[in-house]
């Protein structure tokens, strides 16, 4: 366990942990090359970095309620130092993934599909990404000492609406429900009811406490 | 966007036999170690290859010509399918199509309003059709993705003729097979089994409708709706019902599988039309298949460059209306 903590606390491991995702579409596209990737490799790729932005968001919204569900958990300690870290590798999937779409479906397609006749689940992916970009832009030091702590905290609250936007895109991009987004946002969704139960809990038991001493 | 929640008759995947278990590979690598070596591989083999094999080779209808048109890759062809009944993904089918399921013998069923209702063996109906030709034809997905591809088959209209319909017809119901044992998605249930289309039949007796038994000059992969499925080139590729084993005759429009799973979504024309969006995508271009990474979109064309040919289809139709 000593071990898996430090692993954790290292930011070479975090940083690796971001960056090999991004290079698992070499792999069907020229290493062992797929038809069915191969016939439209920069859908796939789209679709990839899309999937990550999304699992990188729900992993990093799970910190705080890990910190909260278990405060002494080593792990849980670990884990938080690398919210900044994992918040914008977030965005920078997402970035790549807008990237992808429009390399692919030109600037055209994104104006038709969001401006001439709106789609929504673009207008959602397009939002999530307005989230994050704000997110990152304000995760410089500089921005969060300007912003001040508690400003700065309710700003990134926000990260929650990105979620669930970002969830919204993935289910109507597809034409059947795709299951893996219960898998992405499922656990997520479990621990924050847990940690609002929790901290409910906590706020009933503070007051007995302070009348009890 | 759609939730299917399962009916309580429904069996888990997990409770499914696995493929590979429930077709025997014990026995059939037992053959092998035997010294029955290629024979008896032969024999075992999957069906694929041997599906609707009259006809070959086909000779290529100078009206339809590849010269006109650059055929996408066969690799892409066959590897890139959206064949929900063998999995959702577009790699899917190519393997899961391939375990075992049985596209040799095959009947199909000619019924309803008809004058001559009849039950065929395929080789024995493209036979008595007279044999197969090859087109090549422009395939435009519904999800704003396109190929071309070099089918082998016949002429719709020559099957009607065959049936003989009746002057009170007038649409054509086609049914794809129903094998929840050999096929993984209609044990998940993930459309309403069997696939169902529909034309009209005037529609059906368009010059383009066709129904292939091939494609690249050999019979139909499993994957790609083996031994016999319908092309119509001038509607969205989910129209292009595959692997049919009923053909009926109506009075009445029959309601095809997605315009039932999502009826805003996908309608019972489906015509390649670059000015009716899907609600969530649009329709005025398409990615092309096969063209790597940087090939962008190019646009797509009313009835998918066939208005020639379909467009007094629907005069006075609403196109925005009967999408």
């Amino acid at each position: 366990m000593a071990f898996f903590e430090k692993l954790l606390r290292s930011k070479i491991f975090v940083w690796t942990l971001l960056v090999l995702p991004g290079l698992w579409p070499l792999w069907p596209i020229f290493v062992v090359p797929d038809p069915s990737v191969g016939a439209d490799p920069l859908k796939f790729i789209l679709h990839h970095f899309g999937f990550v932005a999304c699992v990188l968001l729900a992993v990093v919204l799970t910190f705080t309620p890990l910190r909260v569900l278990w405060p002494k958990s080593k792990l849980a300690q670990a884990l938080n130092r690398h919210r900044r870290l994992v918040g914008v590798g977030a965005f920078a999937y997402a970035l790549l993934h807008l990237i992808a779409y429009l390399l692919g479906n030109g600037l055209s397609t994104l104006v038709h599909d969001a401006y001439v006749v709106p789609k929504p689940f673009i207008l959602a992916g397009l939002t999530a990404f307005t989230i994050l970009l704000v997110l990152a832009i304000t995760s410089l030091h500089a921005l969060v000492r300007w912003i001040g702590g508690r400003r700065w905290k309710n700003l990134h609250r926000l990260a929650y609406l990105a979620a669930a936007l970002a969830a919204y895109h993935q289910i109507y991009a597809r034409k059947l429900f795709p299951v893996q987004v219960l898998w992405i946002f499922g656990p997520l969704a479990l621990l924050e009811i847990a940690r609002i139960v929790r901290q409910r809990a906590n706020a009933a038991a503070r007051p007995k406490a302070a009348a009890a001493g | 966007m759609l939730i299917r929640s399962p009916k309580s008759w429904e069996i888990p995947t997990s409770a499914v036999t696995s493929a590979s278990l429930y077709h025997d590979r014990p026995r059939r690598d037992f053959l092998r170690t035997l010294g029955l070596g290629l024979a008896g591989a032969a024999l075992l083999r999957p069906s694929a290859l041997l599906a609707a094999t009259a006809g070959f080779p086909a000779k290529g209808n100078p009206l339809y010509p590849g010269s006109a048109l650059k055929p996408t890759p066969e690799e892409y062809v066959t590897g890139y399918n959206n064949f929900y009944e063998f999995g959702t993904d577009k790699g899917d089918p190519k393997e899961l199509a391939n375990q075992g399921w049985k596209t040799d013998p095959w009947t199909i069923e000619l019924a309803g309003l008809v004058r001559s209702p009849a039950k065929f063996d395929v080789n024995e109906l493209v036979k008595k059709i007279g044999g197969i030709e090859e087109r090549v034809y422009r395939h435009r997905c519904v999800e704003a993705w396109s190929m071309v591809i070099p089918w082998d088959g016949f002429a719709l209209a020559k099957l009607v003729a065959l049936a003989d319909p009746k002057p009170e017809a007038k649409f054509l119901k086609l049914t794809s097979f129903n094998d929840p044992k050999s096929s993984i998605g209609q044990r998940d249930h993930n459309l309403n089994y069997p696939y169902v289309e529909g034309l009209r039949l005037d529609e059906a007796t368009n010059e383009l409708a066709f129904l292939a038994t091939g494609v690249y000059g050999k019979p139909l992969p499993n994957q790609n709706g083996a031994p016999i499925r319908l092309v119509t080139p001038w509607k969205y590729g989910f129209k292009g019902i595959k692997s049919i084993v009923r053909i009926e005759f109506t009075a009445t429009q029959p309601t095809n599988t997605w315009n039932i799973m999502a009826p805003s979504e996908y309608g019972f024309y489906a015509n390649v039309n670059p000015t009716v969006d899907h609600p969530r995508w649009s329709q005025a271009s398409e990615r092309i298949i096969g063209g790597g990474i940087f090939s962008g979109r190019q646009a797509t064309l009313m009835f998918n460059g066939y208005d020639k040919q379909v467009a007094g289809l629907y005069k006075g139709l609403d196109l925005a209306k009967n999408y």
